[in-house]
């Protein structure tokens, strides 16, 4: 039974990992309609930032912190351009194109940086070591990424659900012509939030980096993870990627350690039920009326 | 063939010459007819070298060019008295693009041999085609059992190890050092199954107990803590882990993290702790006992002078993967200098006699494959920032 519960709260390890990075991929999918296909990518340059700025096994909690910060600013610009990039491009299969076009020439870029060989990213020295847990050791640094996934769920709920800005952003999901008749620059409401959603992935990467290390092929990866988070939780939905995160963390773990041999695909199991049982994901946005 | 050469013939030779000429035209030749056994031939000879260079297994591919180009830099760019011309084609990551990769240096660069080969489903397609085409394949990494053995062919040999070979000479040992019954894990693959069954088989067979079995979705699972608790469950006092590359890293860096390594002493096969991925791992990997046919550690003169080479021109460590393509050059060097392509060179293969290699001695045994030593080895903290396989003992 203890062994269950370790796997619950890994789980929610993964899961609040998941969120960071799949929170950014929703948004820019609910509002603008661009299936951002580099998104995978600007994970992998916040991890491989990461390889770059905290070498060997001693990792300070100040250097740390600021690696995510570097990497939220790194993925922020990447976004930013994007979004750039997107907006000229009229069309969905181009823009599914110049995304794809995009990461191929980032994990590219990666691969000549850095080589092709594993890397692995130390935890941040307090929670390197282990802590007992029901009778088990459990690494401190995912109890870390836990508490980090709380304070940002919060934080994103309090930011989309109950602020200015947020309503904004929510009615740009839903109609995006009547905010612009409203004399608001949508524009810049996309951009910020391209850009938002690009850094908090980039920061997912450094985030992840102890748990997944660095590695090519390690993008498109997470990127599937996310668009499985996504296609769960509905499209553009805040609430519908945190659901959708925990429950894939969920599946995950306590699905693989409950039945081992189909835990290769469990989750797409998971997301063939929800697509079956709620075609528009388990929570998606309030959308405008359409009669 | 230069006109002087035909000038020093005696008649019935040129008209020979000349008839084998228009064979080769007319295609029923090939392009060995040229260069059909001659010993004292010193011509170019062109050998395919198949490894991967883009992919999951670029890092190996890179150390396997290497190898092979020490072995040739060490000899003044010649194999058996030929100059050699290296064609290098990527093999990529599966057999959709390593079949017909191999096909365009046999079919298009008409090369005498192809030697490299990392992915087993790569080699077992083409063996076949190797067969067919009567060119010898010689495959420096590719495991899969059947390679070798039952489906031997004249034309495909293996100078690196079979997966059953390599987890089978651990079996005893484990028996010997653990203290009650004993975990299997590998990753869902064939790879994987082929070393759990090849460990199980010796370890069993020397009186030892499976605490539980467990295959880990291969390429898909980043996270093994479910299956770590399964493990600290089941109440094994010892597990026998395959996993290679990226997996290995996260495996044996999470059984650290998740307690296991200070609880119950984790074994493998070499794969588990080599080249990249050892020093991915770092120090979480200290203690893990594994089996392979190589270690940089091996005390030898012929070792020692073999990875102060290889440090000198690539400025990294050798891996067992460089050690296999070098002796491919060795087992070539030796081939070619009886015959230079087609079923004498594939003949050849058969009288190469011992290689003496940085691994140690070894010979190509009945079935194709290398009989060779095995070693126990035990990840240790060498010089610096470093971790080495230290070898703590000979195998089987």
């Amino acid at each position: 039974m203890a062994a269950y519960l370790v796997s619950v709260l890994n789980g929610l390890a993964m899961g609040s990992l998941l969120f960071a990075i799949a929170l950014g991929l929703s948004l820019v999918f609910g509002m603008m309609d661009v299936l951002n296909l580099a998104h995978g990518a600007i994970y992998l340059a916040g991890a491989y930032l990461a390889v770059a700025l905290l070498p060997g096994d001693d990792v300070g909690m100040g250097t740390f912190v600021l690696a995510v910060l570097a990497a939220a600013a790194v993925g922020a610009i990447l976004g930013g351009v994007l979004a750039g990039l997107t907006r000229a491009t009229p069309g969905h299969l181009d823009q599914a194109l110049l995304t794809l076009g995009v990461s191929l020439v980032v994990a590219e870029l990666l691969s000549v940086a850095f080589g092709e060989e594993v890397h692995a990213i130390a935890a941040p020295a307090p929670f390197d070591g282990g802590v007992p847990v029901l009778g088990e050791t459990y690494p401190a640094y995912r109890l870390l990424v836990i508490g980090f996934g709380a304070v940002l769920a919060v934080a994103v709920y309090l930011l989309i659900e109950r602020s200015r800005f947020g309503s904004l952003i929510r009615a740009t999901v839903a109609d995006r012509a009547m905010v612009s008749a409203l004399g608001i620059n949508t524009g810049l409401v996309l951009t910020g939030v391209f850009a938002a959603g690009a850094a908090l992935a980039a920061a997912g990467g450094v985030l992840a980096g102890p748990i997944l290390g660095a590695q090519p092929g390690l993008d498109e990866k997470v990127l599937l993870l996310a668009l499985v988070v996504v296609v769960i939780g509905g499209l553009g939905s805040v609430r519908g990627a945190l659901l959708g995160a925990v429950l894939i963390g969920q599946v995950q773990a306590l699905g693989t350690s409950l039945l081992p041999e189909y835990a290769s695909f469990l989750i797409f199991v998971a997301m063939a039920l929800v697509l079956l049982l709620r075609p528009a994901g388990l929570l998606p946005p309030r959308t405008a009326v359409r009669t | 063939m230069s006109v002087r050469a035909f000038r020093s013939m005696r008649p019935a030779a040129a008209v020979a010459a000349l008839v084998t000429g228009i064979l080769a035209l007319s295609g029923c030749g090939g392009s060995s007819l040229s260069q059909s056994g001659d010993t004292q031939s010193s011509g170019p000879v062109k050998i395919g070298l198949l490894v991967p260079l883009s992919g999951v297994y670029a890092q190996l591919g890179q150390d396997m060019r290497d190898g092979f180009k020490l072995y040739l830099d060490q000899h003044g760019g010649k194999l058996g008295g030929h100059t050699v011309d290296v064609v290098t084609a990527d093999e990529g990551e599966g057999p959709q693009t390593g079949v017909p990769a191999a096909q365009k240096l046999v079919n298009q660069d008409h090369v005498s041999a192809v030697a490299g080969v990392v992915n087993s489903a790569t080699a077992l397609g083409l063996r076949d085609f190797f067969d067919e085409s009567k060119v010898p394949l010689l495959v420096a990494n590719a495991g899969a059992d059947d390679i070798t053995g039952a489906r031997k062919s004249l034309y495909v040999w293996r100078t690196s190890f079979a997966n059953g070979k390599v987890a089978g000479a651990l079996g005893p040992t484990v028996v010997k050092e653990a203290s009650g019954p004993v975990y299997l894990i590998a990753a869902d693959y064939a790879a994987g199954r082929e070393m759990v069954a090849g460990f199980r088989k010796t370890f069993v067979a020397a009186g030892g107990k499976v605490a539980g079995e467990e295959y880990s979705p291969f390429g898909k699972t980043q996270d093994y803590q479910p299956f770590l608790s399964k493990i600290r469950t089941s109440g094994a006092k010892a597990v026998f882990a395959f996993y290679a590359g990226a997996e290995a890293v996260s495996f044996v860096k999470q059984y650290q993290q998740f307690g296991l390594a200070d609880r119950i002493p984790l074994y493998g096969t070499g794969f588990l702790t080599e080249g990249g991925a050892l020093a991915a791992q770092g120090k979480a990997a200290v203690g893990v006992k594994t089996s392979l046919h190589y270690s940089t550690e091996l005390n030898t003169p012929r070792n020692t002078e073999f990875v102060a080479a290889y440090s000198k021109a690539y400025s990294k460590s050798p891996t067992v993967y460089a050690v296999q393509a070098y002796d491919t050059a060795a087992v070539l060097d030796k081939a070619l200098a009886k015959a230079s392509g087609g079923e004498k060179l594939a003949t050849a293969l058969t009288g190469v006699g011992p290689i003496d290699s940085p691994r140690g001695r070894w010979s190509f045994d009945a079935d194709h494959d290398a009989q060779q030593q095995y070693y126990l080895r035990e990840v240790r903290a060498g010089s610096g920032d470093t971790f080495v396989n230290a070898v703590v003992g000979d195998l089987s």
